[in-house]
Parts: structure tokens; C-alpha cells; sequence
């Protein structure tokens, strides 16, 4: 009886859609949260400004345990939470059947800024579902930025290095494979422990479960191509000579790992192995134990994806050791290797919207109407305010110019996880829609007016991020004349119509991609610690080996990355 | 002839033996009463399970749409014994390959574990001073209750490899120069069975000395004092008196363990194992759970290998129990 009564409250809503009526009956709404986290404090208060003027509270689950065991056990139990985010696994809960399609409720009419928010990809996010109707199950909880793109930092893939080990040799120019490993290799003769005595590694490479693109993803950067997971594909024409594909054949796309061009740099890796650079331990290597060696500071270099080890240049950060965190370089093959080819580097990628990733409303909800038009509230600029940056005066001021900006003590704050869960909403809005990007008109605060040209995340707002930087990085940059540590390599290039190839689900050949990173799992370590003279037999078997499982998956992804990029460019046509 | 030879005497003599049996049981019935919880438990964990195996032939394949529909109880198609076949195909986890790893695993810790227990159990009842008699017995079997995370975790620290920074074994093989180059343990395929082998004996060895130390707390001691007068000293007193007291508790414990030799879980190896060590790291228990709750889920495959492990546990018991018939009089069934 009760459900009757609220799905009539939230018809009523539907057709009247007067925000006041809002606030009306308190609800609770259940939310599960993908990844793991911790409770915010009964006295949050943003929460508390939620409950106030929409009258709605959160009850959250995070995840423990395994992700597809917990969203396994929540599809068989039928019931699922209100707001359920699926984490890397929404495509579990999608094929289950959990989530509702959102088009339903959302549309240029009913919801104008939720509209707004996702028109410019749309062609990315709204699919077809079996029957051929337009479905969304997910507003991305992230990638979809407002203005030019912003890239003061690397988040993504690249090879690293200690800031020390670049100023011990003065500051030079990285840009090629044999330079960084002839750099990291003086270092280390140099200085082969660190002040304490503890000895430095000098390449580490983490291979634990999923993490193992740390081992198998560096060539297709070395070639020049952004992150495609474990396929290589021709946009531009620039390799075509090097990997002899056809230049008629669009996008063409193939595994590299069982190409010439990736040898060399598995070769490259066994010469810095046999000069000690690489430890046999990093094979056997916990990611506990990979953090806490870098969080050390004993780590001269490592190719990895900055978001993975962020919890170590945090911990850096906080002992001062400034010369220990890193720098991303964006390293290519020298020419020598790809018969006199000079690639160019492409570490940074157009922003890509994190399809499939953040809260989809579950089919046991009783009031989705009532959620969206909370979101589309939310959207406007006065509560992305309060979501990104907070209260004015508590957490960020306004200076005269119409600048936001903090005060050391208020981005301190910030820094700090306990006064996050009292102060700041992220177990709601992290996996919620979101605006980034550019700030593209004033905006009222108060008062106060935040102009037009300021960020909407702090992370991204200049005074923050120079204002608030250490003396370390800022002579650091000066010594190269960079502004920004983006500055490392070049500029974000287009993202391609396919997107990022690694988004794809490779379901369908799972049987062969399962083997094809297994063989690379036990065959790559081996490569890289055997004996030079049999690195080149050693090599042929490993190709026999992986060919019939990459040939299988590389044509499979073929085809994905012409359907996925046809998706794009005729919708784009149309 | 059935029904005409019928006396009135055989009638008699049926009914009071119902009788005296129902007569029993109600004098008994607190025993009763205490059996059924385990009994309850017996069934509910136990033999209910079992409906479970039907999923073993269905087609419950790696969509996950599928996976999901059953789970709803909707009913997947019919699959005859292709998860059976489905097996002993070339997969990502070769399944031939976790029954040679379960096998070698449970060898060596069969092995290796029965023999430690034995022999500290026999010099544990060799020493007559009983508070450091009590001592070792509890150190040694204190380990049995940490978790295996924690002990995988000690395992790691102790075996690490590392050439500039050695664990503890490898500063001590080098640094006392017994080997030149420190092994790299946790990486190498053989080492793996022989490092879980040492695991499990220190983990468990003191709780398998418990079995063994009662049993021999039984003998007889004019046993001993009969062998002392025919001259027999201390070993001999060990090999005609003490191991010949434990011969059928140590057969009926080989038994069961024959049983469990499938058996060997999970959580070592799956704890313990890297990408060079994987192959002969994945046991039958680890395929199951690879399977039945990982990322290339298959619960028919899961189910089916399941119930392969359950009957191979079948015939290896009651083979054993056969052999240990034939061959001396201890039995378990």
C-alpha cells in the first residue's frame, strides 16, 4: 500500500515537476557504491543542505570484498538499492536488467540541464538495446567537461621518472626510450642507495592481476597512440610505414604484443635487466608492496598510469619528499628501432566520457522521477558551487577579481580524508553527473559573482594548483621553463571516433583474450630475465605461442572498432 | 509353504525386538535430541547443496544474461555432459593441469605432513619432562589458528627474493655462503609445490601431533616395561612398541586424508601465486572458484568440475578403505 502511495506521490511529481513539492515526504534512498570507501559523518554538512532542500537522506553501501561476487549476489537476490553504481563491472548490472533507462525521464523538455550536460556525446552515450530503442543507463559520472580541455597534468598512462634523477643530470630532454633507461642507468651507477643506505630500483613493473598493462601496454605508447588496452590502431598515417599496414584499411587495428616493433622494447627491458635496473622481485610483487616501495621513495622509474600509484605520490608528498615523486614522460621508440621512423608521442588523449561508469537509478526504486529531477537541480551552477568547491567563505573565498581560490588551511582541508566525510559530499556526488571543465558564465555566490575562466574543480583552478605548489616543483618547472607538468609532453590530440579501445568488451572472446594475456602473464617476465643469447629464440616461441590467440582477438577487435566508431561518426552525420 | 509354515513363536519374536528397540530409544532420547542439530547441519550444508549439481548440466556459459536468468530462477537449456567435455578442452585455466597441481600438492603435503606429525609426535612422547613437553606442544600447534592470509603474508617476507634486499632466507643462504646466488623463490614454477609443502608442515604439524600423542598415551606401559626386561632399548622400544600402538589410527587417518587429497583449498595458492608461478599454482579448488565466481564466470563448468572432484573423492576413499582391508583389519567403513 505504502509503494502505491509513493509511486502516486512521485506521478503527481512527474506531472506537476514544482520543485517545492520536493521536499514534501522525506525519503531515504538506499545507495551502493562500486569501490570502497567510508561513511560520512552523521553532521555532514552537505548532506545535511540535501535533506534540507530536497528532503532526501542517503543510506550508503561500499563495496568489501570482491566487486562481481557482490553485484553477482545483489542480481540474485532481486532487490537492488536505489541508486547502484556499478563500478568497473556496470555492465553486470546493466545486462541484468537492475537499472532503468533514464530516457525515460530525461529529455531536452522535462530535465534542460541534464540534456545539456550529455547532448554533446550523446552519440557515445545513448545505445541500443536488444529491441533497437534508444537507451541510457548511466549518466557518466565523469568526461564530460565544459570548454577547451584542460591538461595540467598526466592522469593516465606514461612512463615515469624520479624528479631527483632528471635534476641530478641537469635537467635534460627525455623523449626516447634508450634515453630515459641510459639516464635511469647512470643514476643508479651513480647513487646505487638513497641517504639511508636502502638501495634504489631503478625500473619496477607491477604485473599483479589486472594491473599487469604496467607489463604489456607500453608499446603502443612507444609507437605513438594513446591508451587502446592491448590493441595498436592506425588513426593517422604517421606509423603506417614501420607497422606495414595498409593505409586504405581504416582504423585498422591489430595486437602488438606479437609484432616486431614490441620486441625491441622487451629486448631493451632484458639488456636493463642484465645491468641490474629491473629487480626479479617486481615479477612476484604484491601492488601493497609495489605502493610501499614507491612511497619510499627507492624507485627511480616505473611505466604505469598516475592515477594507480596516487596514493604513494600522496604519501611523498606528505614526508616532503618532493624529488622523489614523478615526472610523465612521453616516451617513443627511438628511430633505430622502427627502421628510421620518428613517431610522435600521443600520451594524452581527447577527454573520453567514463561510459557505463557512475549511479544508474535500479529497477526497485519507487521514485526515479523524484532522483532525476534532483540531479537536474543539482546541476545548476549554484549546487556544482557547493559540490566541487563547497561553502564560500568556509571552504574557498572569492577574491576582488571574481578568482576563486583557498587559503593553505582551507586546501589542507581538502587533503585531509576525516574532514572530507564531514565536509564534502563525495559517497553521493563522485558517482553522480557532474559538471567539469571550464566555469563559462559568472555565476552569483552570495554576494559575491565567481566570473567567467575559473575551474569547477579546484584541482584544476591555476591559483590552486600554482598557487598552493611546492618550492620544489615550481624551481623544478622553472629550470625547464614549463608552466605545467603537462608541459612534459604534447598537447591532448582528438580523441578518436572509436573512443578508447580498451572500454570494449571483449566478452564475446573472453576464451581467447583470457589466453592471450595469459601466455604474456607467464612469458614476458621470463623474456625479460633470460639470458641475451636466448633472448631471440626465446622470443619466436613466445610469438608462436600467443599467435593463434592474438590473431583471434585482434580480428574480433577489429570489427568492435569499426562498429564503435561507426556508431560515432553516423550519428554524427545524422 | 511361506504362509502355512508361519508359527506363532516367529511373530512373538519380531515384535518384542521393535519394541525394545522404540524402548531404547525413548530412555535415549536426550542423546537424540543432541544429535540434531549436527544432523540439521549435516543436511542443510551437506546434502542440500547437492540439488546445485543440476547446473552441471545446463547451459550456463560465460553470457552473463544467462547467468543472470537463472539465477532468477528462470530455467536454462538442457546441456547433457558437454560441461564434462567442456573440461577437458583447452581453456585459460587448463583443467588437466589443476588436477596434476591439486594431486602434486596434496602428495607433498600428505607426505610430508604425516611424516613430520609422526615423527614429533613420537619424540614428543619420548620427553618425560612434562612442562616443556607441554611448551613445544603448544608452540607447535599454535600456528594452525592464524589465518592463512597472515601466514602467505609471513611466507612472502621470508622467501622474498629480491636481489638488493633479500628476505630473511636469502640474506641467511648467502650470507652464511652456502649459496652464492639467492633463489628466486616466489617466481620460479619449481619451487612452488615444495615452498606450500613447507607452509602447510609448519602451519599444521603440532595439531597433527594430537591425534597421534593420544594414541599413544594408550599403549599399555607394561608393554614398554616387558620390551625394557627382553633388553630392548630406547629406538628398538620406539619401533616394537610405539609404532606398532599407532598403526590403525595412523591408517584410518591416511584413509580419510586419501579422501581429502582432492582437497587441497584454495587460499595458500591463491594468496601465494604470481604470473610466472600461475600454471602450477591453480588447484580443482581454485578452478571452481575461478569459474563459478570470477571474471569468466560459468557456473556449469564450476559445478561440473565440482562434481568431478566429489566422485574421484569417492573412489579414492573406498579404494583406500579396500586396500587397508585386504591388508590388515583396520577399516573406516
Amino acid at each position: 500500500m505504502r509503494k502505491i502511495l509513493a509511486a502516486l506521490l512521485c506521478l503527481s511529481m512527474l506531472i506537476s515537476l514544482v520543485p517545492a513539492v520536493m521536499a514534501e515526504e522525506p525519503i531515504t534512498l538506499t545507495v551502493f557504491r562500486g569501490d570502497p570507501g567510508d561513511q560520512p559523518t552523521e553532521d555532514n554538512k552537505i548532506y545535511k543542505l540535501i535533506e534540507e532542500k530536497f528532503g532526501v537522506k542517503f543510506n550508503f553501501t561500499y563495496l568489501t570484498g570482491d566487486l562481481d561476487q557482490t553485484l553477482s549476489t545483489r542480481l540474485a537476490s532481486g532487490s537492488y538499492p536505489d541508486l547502484f553504481d556499478g563500478g568497473n563491472s556496470a555492465d553486470l548490472i546493466i545486462s541484468g536488467g537492475a537499472l532503468i533507462n533514464l530516457l525515460d525521464y530525461v529529455s531536452p523538455e522535462k530535465t534542460p540541464r541534464l540534456w545539456a550536460h550529455i547532448e554533446p556525446q550523446k552519440a557515445r552515450l545513448i545505445e541500443k538495446d536488444a529491441d533497437g530503442n534508444d537507451v541510457l543507463y548511466i549518466i557518466p559520472n565523469y568526461g564530460l567537461p565544459e570548454g577547451p580541455q584542460i591538461a595540467l597534468s598526466v592522469g593516465g598512462p606514461a612512463f615515469f621518472i624520479q624528479k631527483q634523477v632528471l635534476a641530478w643530470d641537469d635537467y635534460p630532454e627525455i623523449k626516447t626510450m634508450d634515453q630515459y633507461f641510459d639516464l635511469l642507468e647512470r643514476f643508479l651507477d651513480a647513487n646505487p642507495t638513497d641517504e639511508n643506505g636502502t638501495p634504489y630500483t631503478g625500473f619496477a613493473i607491477l604485473c599483479e592481476d589486472w594491473r599487469h598493462f604496467c607489463l604489456i601496454n607500453p608499446v603502443q605508447h612507444l609507437m605513438g597512440r594513446p591508451n587502446d588496452g592491448e590493441v595498436y590502431i592506425c588513426v593517422t598515417d604517421q606509423n603506417y610505414e614501420v607497422t606495414g599496414n595498409d593505409p586504405a584499411q581504416e582504423f585498422k587495428t591489430e595486437t602488438f604484443i606479437d609484432k616486431p616493433y614490441a620486441k625491441a622494447y622487451y629486448q631493451k627491458l632484458n639488456e636493463v635487466y642484465q645491468a641490474g635496473l629491473i629487480d626479479r622481485s617486481t615479477f612476484t610483487m604484491s601492488y601493497d608492496q609495489y605502493i610501499a616501495a614507491i612511497s619510499n621513495g627507492t624507485v627511480l622509474g616505473m611505466f604505469d598510469q598516475a592515477w594507480d600509484f596516487g596514493t604513494a605520490t600522496s604519501a611523498l608528498a606528505d614526508a616532503q619528499k618532493y624529488d622523489r615523486t614523478y615526472v610523465a614522460l612521453g616516451l617513443v621508440y627511438d628511430p633505430d628501432y622502427v627502421n628510421g621512423a620518428e613517431i610522435e608521442e600521443h600520451y594524452l588523449n581527447g577527454s573520453l566520457p567514463n561510459v557505463r561508469r557512475g549511479f544508474g537509478i535500479s529497477t526497485s526504486c519507487t521514485c526515479p522521477e523524484r532522483i532525476v529531477a534532483m540531479w537536474e537541480e543539482m546541476m545548476s551552477d549554484e549546487w556544482q558551487m557547493i559540490f566541487n568547491w563547497g561553502i564560500e567563505g568556509e571552504d574557498y573565498y572569492i577574491d576582488e577579481n571574481g578568482r576563486l581560490n583557498m587559503t593553505e588551511e582551507q586546501y589542507a582541508n581538502t587533503q585531509n580524508a576525516q574532514w572530507k566525510l564531514a565536509n564534502k559530499a563525495d559517497g553521493f556526488f563522485q558517482s553522480s553527473p557532474k559538471r567539469q571543465g571550464w566555469i563559462l558564465n559568472d555565476i552569483q555566490v552570495g554576494d559575491k559573482v565567481v566570473k567567467a575562466g575559473n575551474c569547477w574543480e579546484p584541482g584544476n583552478q591555476d591559483e590552486i594548483v600554482f598557487g598552493l605548489m611546492n618550492d620544489y616543483d615550481k624551481e623544478f618547472l622553472a629550470a625547464y621553463g614549463y608552466s605545467k607538468f603537462a608541459d612534459f609532453v604534447n598537447p591532448p590530440i582528438e580523441l578518436a571516433p572509436y573512443g578508447e579501445a580498451w572500454q570494449i568488451d571483449y566478452t564475446p572472446v573472453s576464451t581467447a583474450h583470457d589466453n592471450f594475456l595469459k601466455v604474456q602473464d607467464e612469458q614476458l617476465p621470463q623474456l625479460i630475465m633470460c639470458e641475451p643469447a636466448e633472448f631471440d629464440a626465446k622470443w619466436d616461441a613466445f610469438v608462436a605461442e600467443i599467435q593463434p590467440y592474438a590473431d583471434e582477438f585482434g580480428a574480433f577487435m577489429q570489427d568492435a572498432v569499426i562498429a564503435e566508431a561507426h556508431k560515432v561518426l553516423d550519428n554524427v552525420a545524422e | 509353504m511361506t504362509s502355512a509354515a508361519k508359527t506363532p513363536g516367529t511373530e512373538r519374536r519380531i515384535n518384542p525386538k521393535g519394541a525394545r528397540y522404540l524402548q531404547r530409544l525413548g530412555t535415549q532420547w536426550q542423546l537424540l535430541l543432541m544429535s540434531v542439530p549436527m544432523l540439521l547441519y549435516v543436511i542443510l550444508f551437506n546434502y542440500v547443496p547437492l540439488f546445485g549439481w543440476v547446473n552441471a548440466f545446463k547451459d550456463i556459459s560465460n553470457e552473463r544474461g544467462t547467468l543472470i536468468s537463472f539465477l532468477r530462477g528462470e530455467n536454462p537449456a538442457d546441456y547433457g555432459f558437454n560441461n564434462f567435455t567442456n573440461l577437458f578442452k583447452p581453456g585459460a585455466i587448463p583443467f588437466m593441469g589443476a588436477i596434476r597441481n591439486t594431486l602434486a600438492m596434496s602428495l607433498i603435503n600428505l607426505v610430508m605432513g604425516t611424516v613430520s606429525a609422526v615423527v614429533l609426535a613420537v619424540l614428543l612422547n619420548e620427553v618425560r619432562q612434562k612442562t616443556y613437553k607441554r611448551t613445544v606442544q603448544t608452540v607447535t600447534y599454535l600456528p594452525h589458528f592464524l589465518s592463512m592470509v597472515i601466514v602467505v603474508g609471513m611466507a612472502k617476507i621470508i622467501f622474498d627474493s629480491n636481489e638488493r634486499t633479500p628476505g630473511p632466507l636469502n640474506s641467511l643462504l648467502l650470507g652464511t655462503g652456502i649459496l652464492r646466488e639467492g633463489p628466486d623463490w616466489l617466481g620460479q614454477p619449481q619451487y612452488f609445490w615444495w615452498i606450500i609443502g613447507v607452509i602447510n608442515v609448519w602451519k599444521e604439524v603440532g595439531w597433527g601431533t594430537i591425534i597421534y600423542i593420544s594414541a599413544m598415551t594408550g599403549i599399555d606401559p607394561c608393554l614398554y616395561e616387558a620390551a625394557s626386561i627382553d633388553g630392548a632399548g630406547r629406538f628398538q622400544r620406539i619401533m616394537h612398541v610405539t609404532l606398532p600402538g599407532i598403526r590403525s589410527t595412523f591408517i584410518i587417518l591416511m584413509i580419510m586424508n586419501i579422501g581429502h587429497l582432492l582437497d587441497t583449498g584454495f587460499e595458500i595458492q591463491y594468496l601465494l601465486k604470481s604470473s610466472g608461478t600461475q600454471q602450477v599454482a591453480y588447484t580443482i579448488d581454485l578452478y571452481v572458484l575461478e569459474y563459478g565466481t570470477g571474471k569468466q564466470i560459468d557456473y556449469g563448468l564450476a559445478t561440473a568440475a565440482g562434481i568431478f572432484k566429489s566422485i574421484v573423492a569417492i573412489v579414492l576413499l573406498t579404494g583406500a578403505n579396500f586396500i587397508s582391508k585386504r591388508l590388515s583389519d583396520d577399516s573406516l567403513l
